[in-house]
């Protein structure tokens, strides 16, 4: 076995686990704090929620919320000067994957200088950035754990990649509470990212022990409780989404992912795009264009998705596959890649944009744009 | 383009989270060696400051004293005057002084120097203030940096300094109004003798009576005159510019023309007893006699001066001591001088006597006379019991 590495920030987790933000953040530092949130977690009550929590602590504060989903480079240039005119330390986000990967981006530019382009790809941080605590409010994005931040370049309008160990948040605090308030249908959208992760890191070319475990039993709790969570959204379920949310995370952090991803950062970086949706369109195809190459671990995903034994391998791999795909269908969410992208012409210059994408690297297949754009046509 | 991240770069082992460690302490490294510095440059600028040997205080344009120097605390006491007004530490006022250099350098932005007189503890200074404003960056007054230099002394000696030239003037008119007296006294003594060598072929024409009383009288004016001559004499010798040629001079002569000098101004002071013990045979000295008589002079003068309200004796002893030295001595029972003076006496311009009184310059110059007949001067005094000043001469060779 090669020599692997396994890092993840320090969790914690629980009902009303939001509690500790404050004290959290004080032990990093804080003396004013800077909370990146979005308007409907504000309009949900949980930023007041959070500066409550803040205040008991004794501490100032200053608010961001000048994010979108698939956040921008403009909006992180804008909150590195809000940081900076506020003097504020430790950032704080409080929101789904958006939040949290403006505020890793904004930790980048207050701490190393520049512009967020400047630090595409991977390991160009050179420079500590602010401490951060995460307080994811989707049990999918992962981004509290990982070590990846997704930002578009609206310029070029491709989401740019950028990896570093020192983009891992410091403290996560992963409050199911959250998730009560969450739309159910982003709640759903987000369990299918937390599965896409599952499965992409664990069949991961570097996927490692620690990483597996970490998959299947990702994978296992939202085979157990999706289907469930499509009916209610009891805090128990959102419970288990969560627990199977921050495995994952803590997977494809350490593990990273594949051709699925490569292709929904292509896709969200030009059509703006839900991430949460993509999934579920494009992650079977991607499945069945890896199968060859990865056949025993698909081979168990089918066995854990479908809860059955099966002669062979390929047998098992494929139920598995066409499991998922009625799962989708249950939930009702979209499985052609035509209800998402309005223009088929565009398809190539997606692929050849995803072929570039540092997922695509640990895809168990090597996969060229042309290969991705066979998957393309497959799911459209 | 940017090279696209590798599988390497995924794993990320040498990669690992940023912390602020190394950069705090690189930072501490460098604010200690910054306080350091601080610290030193500090203590050059307080040597500097402490270097300083007049008053230094820096008050506010308000007259709020911030900060003092080490001077400030020898001469105005031992508590600390920061945050009080300057006026009440330094002047024990009530109300700012007028007119207030400080405020005038403050207002003007300019240097302001100015002398001040003011009582601090019991003894009146005399101070040169100077008030530099100390400005900020964009170079507006912000605080009064004050410095006092006690001036006091200086200002005594050169008021001394112009009374010692006053009577030096007058000393020079003295000399001319006595050469121009000459001539008419030695018309007055010639024709006086005239008629006193003329009187006996007509002194059987006279009145008896009126002959002798004009004997009587003659007598009187010769007598008169010679004393007159004795004084302008005198007073000529002692006005000469130094020749500055040394002859040989015999000390007991020098003794009595002085004597003969001031015998007259003795005449005020009947309490004042004069004694001559001069040595028979004394050896000569290589001297200028007219420097030797002004030596014996301010001597016996100051002798005076200290018996000025009591009764007294003053001796001048000539003698011979071992085989090579000639001392002369002027004793006196008179106040005495303090011991705290006694290192200061022949400082030229230090007196103890009322001004207009004493000059400061007898014993100083007594001293240059010494000096330039390499003669040395032996001092012996005990407060209220008198004093005794003996001057050492080498014998001539």
């Amino acid at each position: 076995m090669d020599i692997v590495k396994f890092s993840i920030p320090e969790i914690i987790f629980g009902r009303g686990a939001m509690k500790y933000a404050g004290l959290c953040a004080k032990r990093l530092g804080a003396e004013k704090p800077m909370v990146v949130s979005d308007p409907g977690l504000r309009e949900a009550g949980w930023v007041s929620r959070l500066f409550d929590v803040l205040a008991a602590e004794g501490l100032e504060w200053c608010y961001f919320e000048d994010v979108v989903s698939n956040p921008r480079d403009t909006q992180v240039g804008h909150g590195a000067l809000f940081y900076a005119e506020q003097k504020a330390d430790v950032i704080i986000a409080l929101g789904g994957g958006s939040p949290m990967d403006a505020a890793k981006g904004i930790a980048i530019v207050v701490g190393n200088g520049g512009s967020i382009h400047d630090y595409e790809g991977a390991n160009r941080i050179h420079r500590p950035l602010p401490p951060m605590v995460f307080l994811p409010s989707t049990a999918g994005s992962g981004s509290d754990i990982s070590q990846f931040a997704i930002i578009t370049d609206t310029r070029r309008r491709l989401k740019m990649t950028i990896v570093s160990r020192t983009l891992v948040p410091n403290i996560s605090i992963i409050d199911p509470m959250l998730l009560v308030t969450k739309p159910h249908h982003l709640v759903l959208a987000a369990a299918v990212d937390a599965l896409a992760h599952a499965v992409e890191s664990y069949v991961s070319v570097i996927a490692s022990p620690f990483t597996e475990l970490q998959s299947l039993k990702a994978i296992e709790i939202i085979a157990a409780h999706l289907p469930r969570a499509a009916q209610e959204s009891s805090l128990d379920v959102l419970e288990s989404l969560s627990i199977a949310s921050t495995a994952a995370g803590m997977a494809f952090s350490n593990a990273s992912l594949g051709a699925d991803h490569a292709l929904a950062h292509s896709l969200g970086g030009m059509f703006d795009v839900l991430h949460g949706e993509v999934h579920s369109v494009l992650l079977p195809a991607v499945m069945r264009f890896n199968l060859e190459h990865a056949m025993a671990k698909l081979a168990h995903i089918g066995k854990i998705l479908t809860g059955k034994k099966w002669k062979s391998a390929r047998t098992a791999a494929l139920a598995g596959i066409e499991a998922m795909e009625s799962l989708f269908l249950s939930l009702g969410m979209k499985h052609r890649l035509r209800d998402l992208v309005p223009d088929r012409d565009q398809l190539p210059t997606v692929c050849r944009m995803a072929a570039q994408d540092a997922c695509l690297l640990t895809n168990p297949r090597p996969a060229t744009w042309e290969d991705l754009l066979a998957i393309c046509e497959e799911a459209w | 383009m940017k090279t696209p991240p590798k599988l390497e770069d995924l794993i990320g082992i040498e990669y690992s989270k940023l912390g602020f460690f190394r950069e705090a302490q690189e930072k501490i490294a460098q604010l200690h060696a910054s306080t350091v510095e601080l610290e030193r440059r500090r203590q050059q600028i307080q040597a500097i400051l402490d270097g300083i040997t007049d008053v230094m205080a820096v008050i506010t344009p308000e007259g709020r004293i911030t900060s003092v120097n080490r001077v400030y605390y020898e001469v105005f006491g031992d508590s600390s005057p920061v945050g009080r007004a300057c006026y009440r530490v330094f002047r024990k006022q009530e109300k700012p002084c007028r007119p207030c250099p400080a405020d005038i350098a403050f207002r003007t932005n300019r240097l302001c120097r100015q002398e001040h007189i003011y009582t601090v503890g019991d003894v009146t200074r005399h101070f040169e203030i100077t008030a530099s404003p100390l400005r900020d960056s964009q170079g507006r007054p912000c605080h009064i940096l004050l410095l006092k230099r006690d001036v006091t002394l200086e200002r005594e000696y050169q008021a001394k300094l112009n009374h010692a030239e006053k009577m030096s003037t007058v000393g020079l008119l003295a000399a001319g109004v006595a050469h121009e007296i000459n001539n008419p006294l030695t018309a007055i003594l010639g024709f006086a003798q005239a008629i006193k060598k003329r009187l006996p072929e007509v002194r059987d024409r006279l009145p008896e009576d009126f002959g002798s009383d004009l004997e009587e009288y003659m007598g009187i004016i010769l007598d008169e005159c010679a004393r007159c001559q004795e004084i302008v004499q005198g007073l000529l010798s002692f006005s000469r510019p130094h020749s500055g040629t040394m002859i040989a001079v015999d000390l007991n002569g020098c003794v009595r023309d002085t004597v003969r000098l001031i015998r007259h101004k003795l005449k005020e002071y009947p309490h004042i007893d004069l004694h001559q013990e001069c040595a028979p045979d004394l050896p000569p000295i290589r001297a200028t006699p007219s420097d030797i008589k002004q030596l014996l002079l301010n001597l016996l003068l100051n002798a005076v001066d200290a018996m000025a309200d009591q009764r007294g004796r003053i001796v001048i002893r000539t003698g011979i001591r071992g085989a090579e030295h000639v001392v002369l001595e002027v004793r006196d029972t008179g106040c005495g001088i303090a011991p705290k003076d006694l290192g200061k006496i022949f400082d030229p311009f230090f007196t103890t006597k009322p001004v207009g009184r004493g000059t400061g310059m007898g014993l100083s110059m007594c001293y240059t006379i010494a000096q330039a007949h390499d003669a040395s001067i032996e001092v012996e005094s005990r407060q209220g019991e008198g004093s005794a000043f003996r001057v050492v001469f080498r014998k001539m060779t």
